[in-house]
């Protein structure tokens, strides 16, 4: 299927739901080449530009760590959510962004206004995530992966001479990595990894299901320019520090609503019956009104239920039943906690040094 | 005087119809079924309700998305597959035999000849 400009596999052979589980339970290998990849000089000038659009104090990264992050507009809507790294590479020390590939335009014209020379790699680099309690063992028999690697580390490795960025991410709630490598050597590494039994291709399908079960944002759904990362629920990614900065993109905005009641809150569903809860749905409360809109569903393979993320006004008490509009009919539907499926990741180091 | 069993007949929305003394099979085909993936749902029609051929009266859910099924000819829905209630992965697994969705009282045969016939279907496919 086409997607942002790439023809994209939803699932390979086996299906999504089999994907799914064979991620959940050993490790699955997705292709996330369409993706934005960038490095920019760790420069004084460009981080200060750069801090006009990003929450971060981007001078105090700690060297080999990775953070979720966003560009932010004038309003402090989300232009993107990204992962912004520090790695040195050939002694030279940069910021590495992986970013939306729906987005690449919009992100790029910031890039490059911040810093000219920034370099676009994803065309002579492919990136691969792969994904599940097994990808450790999976990979550390191809590629050298230290012991003390934790979750949102990234270090640079070697794969037939060529130099390779290995992060320990994902977007699917499992430990797992996200591997650029250059193109000449992308295939001999995929075929490397599936000579591995517990390992197998996934589609874009999977992949979505995954990341909802683990309760993660997906830009044009959960994320827009209209809405902040703090209506988003995202307010533990955001520098609190920044907040207090004019430098940054829609700061004042962004500390009143830290401060005030928002009028939209984020939340999960789960379906109490067999229907399927979809992108675009309307919610209601008991009474017939209106109280929001689902931004992303999906079946749960591993709760075995339709299961959504959407938003509904701050006002609604959801001590109350809610319903979701399926196909002209109302359907009650039940609140959940978010992350539907806990986390599985390699514990966390700090942000700053 | 035996059962007449007819030939498999297919609509261009991707449903078979076979029909034994009048009473019509119907499911989707096997190429549906892989078009859409996992089926993890679906909204039986209600039997006794009267439909006219492209009539929405049913909903299939796999994980890729929801797809009407629609009536391929005019007639009564008189029994549904109950066995689809719980799994409705039979249809992945058997989608042209086991996993057949409804059947219908037909009151116009002229309607099912003018369906395609399983070879028509193959080249309907490959347009």
């Amino acid at each position: 299927m086409p997607f942002a400009g790439f023809n994209m596999p939803i699932n390979y052979k086996t299906g999504i739901i089999n994907e799914h589980k064979n991620v959940r339970n050993h490790s699955g290998i997705f292709d996330v080449s369409h993706m934005g990849q960038i490095l920019i000089e760790n420069n004084e000038s460009y981080l200060h530009k750069l801090e006009k659009y990003i929450p971060l104090q981007l001078n105090k990264l700690i060297k080999n760590r990775s953070h979720y992050s966003f560009l932010l507009n004038k309003d402090g809507g989300v232009i993107d959510d990204l992962i912004v790294s520090n790695i040195d590479i050939k002694d030279k020390s940069y910021l590495y962004i992986v970013y939306n590939a729906s987005r690449k335009k919009e992100d790029e014209e910031i890039f490059i206004s911040c810093a000219p020379n920034a370099e676009k790699i994803y065309n002579k680099n492919c990136l691969f995530a792969i994904q599940g309690p097994d990808s450790i063992n999976v990979l550390k028999n191809i590629i050298d992966i230290p012991n003390n690697m934790n979750f949102f580390d990234i270090l640079i490795s070697k794969y037939n001479n060529n130099e390779i960025i290995v992060s320990r991410s994902g977007y699917t709630g499992e430990d797992g990595f996200e591997l650029s490598i250059p193109n000449e050597s992308a295939e001999n590494l995929i075929t490397h990894l599936l000579k591995n039994e517990n390992t197998m291709l996934c589609g874009l399908g999977s992949r979505d299901s995954l990341r909802l079960e683990a309760g993660l944002s997906l830009y044009g759904h959960e994320l827009n320019e209209n809405i902040t990362p703090i209506e988003a629920g995202l307010s533990w990614a955001l520098d609190k520090e920044r907040l207090e900065d004019e430098n940054l993109n829609g700061n004042k905005v962004l500390s009143d609503q830290l401060k005030n009641k928002l009028s939209n809150k984020k939340i999960g569903l789960i379906s109490t019956s067999k229907s399927m809860l979809r992108d675009g749905m309307t919610l209601f409360d008991n009474n017939n009104n209106e109280i929001g809109k689902i931004t992303s569903g999906c079946f749960s393979p591993n709760l075995n239920k339709s299961i959504a993320i959407g938003y509904i006004i701050s006002e609604f008490n959801t001590d109350n039943p809610i319903f979701c509009e399926i196909r002209k009919k109302l359907e009650l539907v039940k609140i959940n906690n978010l992350p539907f499926v806990k986390k599985n990741y390699k514990k966390n180091g700090s942000i700053y040094e | 005087m035996g059962a007449y069993m007819s030939e498999k007949k297919y609509t261009k929305d991707h449903e078979w119809v076979s029909i034994e003394n009048e009473i019509a099979t119907i499911g989707i085909s096997n190429h549906a079924q892989d078009s859409l993936g996992d089926i993890v749902f679906i909204e039986l029609p209600s039997v006794g309700n009267s439909v006219k051929a492209k009539d929405e009266i049913c909903v299939v859910e796999s994980v890729k998305a929801a797809s009407d099924i629609y009536a391929p000819i005019d007639g009564e829905i008189i029994e549904v597959n109950n066995n689809l209630e719980n799994d409705a992965a039979i249809i992945n697994q058997d989608a042209e035999n086991k996993g057949w969705i409804f059947k219908m009282k037909i009151s116009d045969s002229n309607q099912y000849s003018e369906l395609m016939s399983e070879d028509e279907y193959k080249q309907f496919l490959e347009q």
